[in-house]
């Protein structure tokens, strides 16, 4: 099939907190956006029943319920959708490019913004029994569904003992499988304390799952299996929770995206990664808290740079790089005194030959951008254009003869 | 060379646009894509989550407020 090309300037891939914010920053300011998602607009949090701590709504809010409401902002301003998987993506240079199965998407920037989904214990029949069957990711969601009932947890890491403290209120029993030794835990001493002290609360160790057992309908039991004896364990219980940790969705951007160990994408607090005009935002990115307050917080920012990057794309393309006359940059520091001093020279050049050069002055101060792209590092710095190519550029003491002599060459 | 199918089931509820989408494409030869119009909100999970399962790509378009079209490519 043929792929359908559309122009954008800004493809979002993922539609959760993170993407939902950065496309109401694009739309409003008038970029054409898309945002890409291949589940259900809301992304994770849409899987959260209640939404306690997102500031704005003291009564609460489902996940479900709070994402329809950024998902409709996101309409208002303009922010078209496509549901549906990304296939494959293409960073660098100029012109972008996000392929689905049956478009391909050319644009200016991209925002990584696809989260994480739980790490999976990879056991026998886990697939059978995800979510509403019995393996549950979300003690938060299922905790009171399973009152009166026994549970079991999988992990020892901070999530695992919180939310297993958490079930105590609820359930009758929680069964948490640990793999170290007796006493060995994941998690912060405290919690640890907490929970070895917890009556409702009882700890298998040297396990790790082997298989989740039941019928069509619903998981029954969990066989664990001892990791030094290698026995089998089936223990019955109602619901399992999963708490071993989150996997980012990174692995269309692998070889082309900085990342740490874990596979999250590394930026820096403007949410740009290394690649100019790709920035990530939200669960994917290698940060401290991951909640849907945090993540609005990042989509904004790469909303805001989106459109800062885009703005200074074309300051560059069109005053810099084109046009017949040759041109300079001043490339300065507006809190730098010796940068200011300069300026002067700089106006008494731009008099002079009003006529036949044409004079740009690119602030760092308010953006880096310009200074990168021409690889100017230092202030002061003129650099020289001519044929939409940077000639030479002079930095140091700088006079009207140095200048003329710059263009000259 | 693959060939472009259409189901409307404008109208239809649940689980019936599943059953004729699930028909259609055991008809149909690998590489073919079949569109599915609907407007049963429910037919927009269950379609696109058993179409995923079997490894077909799927698309959805929001056509209009409350309908969608469903893409369907029988990649294998």
């Amino acid at each position: 099939m043929e792929k359908k090309v559309e122009q954008y300037d800004v493809v979002i891939i993922g539609g959760g907190a993170a993407g939902l914010t950065a496309g109401i920053y694009c739309g409003r300011a008038r970029l054409k956006t898309l945002i890409i998602e291949k589940a259900l607009v809301g992304g994770l949090a849409t899987y959260t029943n209640e939404i306690e701590n997102y500031p704005g709504f003291p009564e609460g809010n489902s996940g479900i319920g709070l994402m329809e409401l950024f998902h409709k902002q996101a309409k208002k301003f303009g922010v078209q959708f496509k549901l549906t998987d990304v296939k494959s993506v293409s960073l660098e240079g100029d012109v972008k490019a996000v392929e689905t199965f049956r478009n391909r998407y050319e644009c200016k920037v991209v925002i990584l913004a696809s989260g994480g989904k739980p790490r999976l214990t990879g056991a026998k029949n886990e697939e059978k029994y995800l979510y509403d069957k019995g393996i549950s990711f979300c003690a938060t969601c299922d905790a009171a569904a399973n009152t009166g009932k026994t549970v079991m947890v999988i992990g020892s890491g901070d999530a695992a003992i919180e939310e297993g403290m958490f079930l105590t209120k609820f359930a009758n029993k929680v069964i948490v499988s640990v793999m170290h030794d007796e006493g060995i835990m994941d998690c912060n001493e405290i919690a640890k304390n907490e929970a070895m002290q917890n009556p409702k609360m009882e700890f298998v160790w040297n396990t790790t799952v082997d298989e989740f057992r039941g019928d069509d309908e619903h998981l029954k039991s969990v066989a664990l299996k001892n990791v030094k004896t290698g026995e089998i364990a089936d223990i019955p219980v109602d619901t399992c929770f999963i708490f071993i940790g989150y996997l980012p969705n990174t692995e269309l951007f692998k070889g082309m995206v900085d990342m740490n160990r874990g596979g999250y994408l590394i930026t820096n607090e403007k949410m740009e990664t290394k690649i100019p005009g790709v920035f990530a935002a939200g669960d994917v990115r290698d940060k401290f808290l991951k909640q849907v307050a945090t993540a609005v917080g990042d989509g904004a920012i790469a909303g805001y740079s989106a459109e800062k990057y885009i703005a200074e794309s074309a300051v560059f393309q069109n005053q810099i790089m084109s046009g017949d006359k040759p041109g300079i940059v001043y490339v300065w520091n507006a809190v730098d005194p010796v940068c200011r001093e300069l300026l002067p020279v700089i106006e008494q050049f731009e008099e002079k030959h009003a006529e036949d050069v044409k004079v740009t002055k690119a602030d760092i101060y308010k953006s880096e951008g310009i200074a990168n792209r021409l690889g100017v590092s230092e202030t002061p710095c003129v650099v020289c254009v001519k044929c939409g190519k940077v000639i030479k550029c002079v930095t140091g003491p700088l006079t009207v003869e140095t200048i003329e002599k710059l263009v000259e060459c | 060379m693959m060939a472009e199918f259409e189901l409307d089931c404008l109208g239809e509820v649940c689980p019936v646009p599943l059953v004729k989408a699930q028909k259609k494409i055991a008809s149909m030869a690998v590489g073919d894509v079949l569109t599915v119009h609907i407007d049963h909100s429910c037919a927009m999970k269950n379609i696109p989550d058993w179409a995923r399962k079997e490894g077909y790509n799927v698309e959805v378009e929001e056509v209009d407020d409350g309908e969608w079209d469903l893409i369907i490519e029988k990649n294998k």
